[in-house]
């Protein structure tokens, strides 16, 4: 389309995440600070889900980042689950002035990992750490809970622009190396194809799922 | 020459297309013409007759057209007669033609004319208009069908609130009773109140205290750009309102987008104790027996207004993603460039839609002009699931050319906060014409321009 800006025919990367977490813990506040430093004292419920984008410079690739807000209430699963599927990454959001929103967070994760892909980076996030004094989730207790799981972790503020880019920034470069390093496994053993093996569906799959995140291909 | 025969067969195709849509165009300018400045009655038929497709006809389609306004007689709302016929051609309107006898004059004025005559005619035709509704409401037994008719054009605000319980069915038509019945309903919701609400969370199961968490957390979000919704008893009320319907409709329970469905009921029913705009309303300027009169009317509208829409808000909300799936095939009818592009892009009806229809449209369209569409939804009854499909293809449609233009990403962010911020009343009845008239053309013709 003639309106398609410059960023989209040089992007070298698309990458697909996801937002999820209980209601109310600032899920669409992080993603519009991200997106386009702004917060929203008088945001509305996320109904179903909700889209916004960011276009950044990750070494030295330029990466388009697609991430989709999910609304937090459980009636809307069957809608927003089906996100997850094609997402490279997910940010698990919990509000550290409520301990149910933390309590929940290894719901959302039996989930992710239900309905996500095996490689998906996941980012656990404490949210509203502006509210120091009605924290109810000290910091060790997500980081603690993040290191068991294997998932990032970052506390933040929309509120205060704290982490916020840090957090996101976290996912999109675990997720580009990631794939970076897919692509070279691919390249290696492509130029190993002469040895034979049940290797080769494996070599396959990759092929596509390296093809499906580059936009501009 | 495999190739030319291709380009001839694409070329064919978008000249029959391009046929289709000036034939459509003009329609649309015909019956936007037709219906400027003033109200569209509820039952208008409106099929096209049928022309061989061919180009003399292109400038001046010709639309069939009864009224039950200027026959107020008759009720032959099926009936093929033509009453009406509208041109784009200079043939003068007027003609002794036996088949537009019916109709009075003011019916048929020509496009141009009714640009120059359209602000006094709407006034004139606004007093006529809260003369049929005091007649139609000052009858011992309230005609239903008639007042569905009149409201669906819009309900002048101080009748909004008589009008709207008549329509749900929440106030009888009989007004001997009204009063009695109301008073019921109202005790009853008060003893529903005590016995959901006003008990300690000991009482509550686990999955309840959820719930009345969840709608905690979504009262203070709740139209938050509208001050008065900001105001502590204002909150409360709407806790109250949402729980207890919540508790008493297990199937669904509580989902976020409800408490946006409260909001013009509760507006409409403040409206009559408190006066002037609503940035100046005070809640504590109530008392407590008016208040929770106001909720109790709330409620049970809110419940008759659910109860056509059960599975909308239920498990996985099928009610919703069949009305999705509607609106997309609707799209893909009556605007083909669109619809075409819109998939190119790999844009799901679902990514945008969904919210529009567990929202019914708040959330799109300016506070202010919220209770203005309801009234159309509430005269459309128990068709009103069936109605929003042509609703919201005509709001869609209104940025046809816009969305054209948008790749995948552009495309989901102007839809999720389209530019009606500045809309008037005129924008959102432009809307409703057009989706009344193509339910009209569509709706009893399934395979009218489906080639």
């Amino acid at each position: 389309m003639a309106v398609a800006d410059a960023f989209d025919e040089q992007c070298d990367y698309l990458f697909k995440a996801v937002l999820i977490g209980d209601s109310g813990v600032g899920k669409s506040n992080l993603i519009s600070r991200f997106a386009i430093d702004e917060f929203r004292f008088d945001s509305k419920p996320t109904i179903g889900v909700e889209f916004a984008y960011r276009n950044i410079k990750v070494r030295d690739k330029l990466i388009k980042a697609q991430i989709w807000d999910t609304a937090g209430q459980e009636r809307f699963r069957a809608i927003t689950s089906s996100y997850y599927r094609g997402a490279l990454g997910a940010m698990l959001v919990y509000d550290i002035t409520k301990r149910a929103t933390f309590v929940n967070v290894s719901k959302w994760l039996h989930e992710l990992r239900e309905f996500g892909g095996e490689d998906m980076v996941v980012v656990l996030v404490g949210n509203k750490s502006d509210l120091g004094p009605s924290r109810e989730v000290e910091t060790e207790e997500g980081k603690g809970f993040a290191e068991t799981e294997g998932l990032c972790f970052m506390e933040t503020s929309a509120l205060q622009n704290m982490n916020v880019d840090e957090a996101f920034l976290e996912m999109i470069t675990k997720i580009h190396d990631i794939i970076s390093q897919k692509s070279l496994e691919t390249k290696m053993n492509g130029t190993a194809l002469s040895v034979p093996g049940g290797k080769e569906i494996h070599i396959a799959d990759e092929v596509t799922a390296t093809k499906q995140v580059n936009c501009c291909s | 020459m495999k190739n030319d025969h291709n380009k001839n067969a694409e070329h064919n195709k978008d000249t029959t297309i391009g046929i289709l849509d000036s034939r459509f165009n003009q329609t649309l300018r015909n019956v936007q013409g037709l219906l400027k400045g003033r109200s569209i009655p509820g039952k208008i038929l409106l099929s096209p007759r049928v022309d061989p497709l061919d180009n003399s006809n292109l400038s001046s389609p010709t639309y069939i057209r009864s009224s039950p306004y200027s026959d107020p007689g008759t009720s032959d709302r099926t009936s093929e007669t033509v009453e009406e016929e509208v041109h784009s051609t200079s043939k003068p309107f007027g003609i002794p033609n036996e088949n537009k006898l019916k109709i009075s004059t003011s019916h048929v004025e020509r496009p141009s004319e009714e640009v120059q005559k359209s602000s006094m005619g709407a006034r004139a035709t606004d007093s006529a208009r809260v003369m049929k509704f005091t007649k139609v409401l000052s009858g011992t037994m309230v005609v239903i069908e008639k007042l569905r008719e009149l409201a669906w054009s819009g309900v002048p605000d101080y009748m909004r609130p008589t009008v709207w319980r008549l329509l749900l069915g929440y106030a009888p038509p009989n007004s001997d009773r009204r009063e009695g019945v109301l008073r019921r309903k109202r005790l009853e919701y008060l003893d529903c109140v005590s016995q959901y609400y006003d008990i300690p969370d000991t009482e509550r199961s686990d999955d309840e205290i959820n719930m009345l968490r969840q709608i905690v957390v979504d009262c203070p979000r709740t139209v938050p750009d509208v001050s008065f919704f900001q105001q502590q008893q204002v909150q409360k009320s709407l806790e109250r309102i949402l729980y207890t319907w919540a508790i008493r409709h297990p199937a669904s329970g509580y989902v976020q987008g409800i408490n946006d469905l409260v909001t013009p009921f509760l507006v409409v029913f403040l409206s009559e104790h408190l006066e002037g705009s609503i940035d100046n309303w005070s809640m504590s300027d109530l008392s407590s027996d008016k208040i929770s009169n106001v909720e109790a009317d709330c409620y049970w509208c809110l419940s008759k207004l659910l109860d056509g829409m059960q599975d909308h808000y239920t498990f996985a909300q099928p009610g919703i993603q069949r009305l999705v799936f509607k609106l997309k095939e609707l799209v893909s009818r009556i605007d083909d460039p669109v619809s075409s592009h819109m998939e190119q892009q790999g844009l799901e009806f679902l990514q945008f839609a969904f919210r529009w229809f567990n929202c019914l449209l708040i959330r799109e369209i300016p506070f202010h002009l919220v209770a203005r569409l309801w009234d159309t939804y509430l005269a459309e009854g128990d068709a009103l699931p069936d109605f929003l499909v042509y609703i919201f293809t005509s709001f869609l449609l209104t940025w046809s050319d816009k969305l054209q233009k948008l790749d995948f990403q552009e495309l989901v962010m102007f839809l999720q906060h389209l530019p009606t911020k500045n809309w008037t009343h005129q924008e959102l009845e432009m809307v409703l014409s057009r989706a009344f008239m193509w339910h009209s053309m569509f709706n009893n013709c399934p395979s009218h321009l489906a080639n």
